[in-house]
């Protein structure tokens, strides 16, 4: 189909361990301030490092500060008119865990808020939104959510857009991300040749997205998809290379065109070997990398939103930010950004791969 | 916004507590990677099998998702055991259709929609919306209910497996079918407009946006 429409982020709102704001987020993210620390709630045998929201406020109330957020800095009235996307590899499962382990039983276990879109769920309790649906697709999910929200209004569907990211930590992913021995103790180190492993982290991230910019408007220029077709969690580079040179025909500019890319970069070895082999294929111009998970952990299914706030503030503010923790890389080919510095950024890519090898990669731009 | 669907292809397959005969040894004969198949992966695996799929687009979703992995994990978690790697692995609600891809080597587009009840509806709609690109996409939903003490909150579902696929493209045609959530059989309502469609055998539906 042809398209219709460009489309822009006119508005954006996050909480994470590193920033209960997209200001300070990105101030931290500059400046190598971590929020990952070491946490024994989540598991009874191992103490690792995560990302933990430290608010007096639950992990449902900052929900709503966000969506009020975006309201309130946008030109809406309400979201009558707006599409909710919402992106979460676990939903209600922080919730599931506290009655189950009370009770050892289903049976006060209320299944819309246990599902996937128990956050579209608890939203429209206090939002009236147009429509809504719900991806899961582990920690793509809302990457893949930006990139429905792209699809829709850049052919004339709706009118905008609301993609929210949130993934609440839970024993689940922390236990089952541990079983896997992916889990660092300490904030972790994307990309480099000693990393030891991720950080599980909690977050919320929300975007509006709509056809007309506003002065502070980034555009989102084109989304990649793939799947790897490979194994369940080990990554293959064919898959990621194609998620990214998909983004790019999707926002048809050459791959010379990107000047900065934020990474999937979780710190695991198999993770970061394959998206390091495939960005160097793909972007022999050597445009700078950084992986900002060692500040904000691993957002899971939120991780495609919180990083899609931080390409936007990097277009914004012209400066792309330092990869904390990285000394030495593995793989000494990339231009690695050791340093947060200020230099002219058109282009941003921002990857993200999850389970099963499913690929999203998002470009975004300035607005011309 | 109205998309009409023409149904290329359906299929629905629903058993009270399994659904048998999925033809699973002969779909994937490498016992590796047979054995660490969900019984959602199971079902798609024969649901793509049966109405020929290859390699196009998929949008799979599910309202409960893996949940026979997942009360394995709270069973693990609430004994202070250790989770199983490969049952949280496919704990992730893109795990059925992540396996058939492998199986398929389908590289594409595959996108997984949870929507509680609203799950096929969502399905066929981001299904017409992406069908408008002009290709044929596969539209499956599943839903594998069947654990130890799913009568504690279940109540009104009968078939604890359900599978239903479609294979769909965007038609001027006018619509044969309206979507219907009538449900007197009393499948998961999380599937039900799309069940209808496969029951009905309906050839062209409209979907409105």
């Amino acid at each position: 189909m042809k398209i219709k429409n460009k489309v822009f982020i006119t508005s954006s709102s996050s909480i994470c361990c590193a920033g209960k704001s997209n200001e300070e987020l990105f101030k931290n993210i500059c400046n190598g301030i971590t929020g990952i620390k070491k946490d024994e709630h989540y598991s009874y045998d191992a103490t690792p490092a995560i990302g933990k929201i430290e608010s007096p406020k639950s992990f449902y109330e900052n929900l709503l500060v966000q969506c009020q957020n975006i309201l309130d800095n946008s030109s809406l009235i309400d979201f009558s008119e707006t599409l909710l996307i919402l992106g979460s590899s676990v939903g209600g499962m922080s919730q599931t865990e506290e009655i189950f382990f009370k009770t050892k039983s289903y049976k006060t276990i209320t299944p819309q808020e246990h599902n996937i879109d128990a956050i579209a769920y608890k939203l429209k309790q206090h939002f009236t939104f147009y429509d809504d649906l719900s991806f899961s697709t582990a920690c793509t999910s809302s990457a893949n959510a930006l990139g429905y929200a792209h699809e829709v209004l850049s052919k004339g569907i709706y009118k905008n857009a609301l993609v929210v990211g949130a993934d609440s930590l839970c024993q689940t992913t922390v236990g089952g991300f541990l079983s896997l021995g992916v889990l660092s103790s300490e904030p972790c180190k994307p990309f480099d040749i000693d990393r030891d492993g991720m950080n599980v982290a909690e977050g919320i991230a929300c975007l509006l997205l709509e056809t007309t910019p506003n002065e502070n408007s980034v555009e989102l220029c084109g989304v990649g998809y793939s799947s790897d077709a490979f194994h369940m969690t080990q990554p293959h580079t064919n898959g990621s290379q194609m998620a990214m040179q998909n983004a790019l025909s999707s926002a048809n500019i050459n791959s010379s065109k990107v000047n900065y890319i934020n990474a999937h970069g979780t710190g695991t070895i198999a993770n970061d070997t394959a998206e390091a082999n495939s960005i160097a294929t793909i972007f022999p111009h050597k445009p700078y990398i950084s992986s900002t998970k060692s500040i904000t952990g691993h957002t899971l299914g939120a991780a495609g939103a919180l990083e899609a706030i931080v390409a936007c503030k990097v277009i914004q503010l012209q400066r792309v930010p330092m990869s904390t923790n990285l000394t030495k890389a593995e793989n000494e080919e990339l231009n690695f950004s050791f340093k947060t510095h200020e230099c002219s950024v058109e282009y941003v890519l921002s990857n993200s791969f999850a389970f099963g090898g499913n690929n999203c990669s998002l470009i975004f731009g300035k607005v011309k | 916004m109205k998309i009409n669907l023409e149904v290329l292809d359906s299929l629905l397959v629903y058993g009270t507590t399994a659904i048998e005969e999925l033809n699973t040894k002969e779909l994937v004969p490498k016992m590796v990677t047979r054995r660490r198949l969900t019984r959602a992966a199971k079902i798609a695996i024969y649901l793509a099998d049966q109405i020929s799929l290859k390699s196009e687009r998929i949008v799979y979703g599910s309202s409960f998702g893996e949940i026979p992995a997942i009360a394995t994990i709270l069973n693990s978690l609430s004994s202070k055991e250790q989770i199983s790697p490969t049952v949280f692995q496919n704990s992730v609600y893109n795990t059925a259709i992540s396996y058939l891809s492998m199986l398929n080597s389908n590289k594409g587009e595959i996108m997984t929609i949870s929507s509680g009840d609203s799950t096929s509806l969502n399905i066929l709609k981001a299904g017409a919306i992406k069908a408008l690109d002009g290709d044929t996409l596969a539209l499956i939903a599943t839903e594998t209910l069947n654990v130890e003490n799913i009568e504690q909150v279940n109540s009104c579902v009968d078939f604890l497996e359900v599978g239903v696929a479609l294979k769909v493209r965007v038609t001027t045609k006018e619509a044969t079918h309206k979507l219907s959530s009538s449900n007197s059989q009393k499948f998961p309502s999380s599937l039900i407009e799309m069940i209808n469609i496969a029951k009905d055998k309906a050839q062209v539906v409209e979907i409105t946006l």
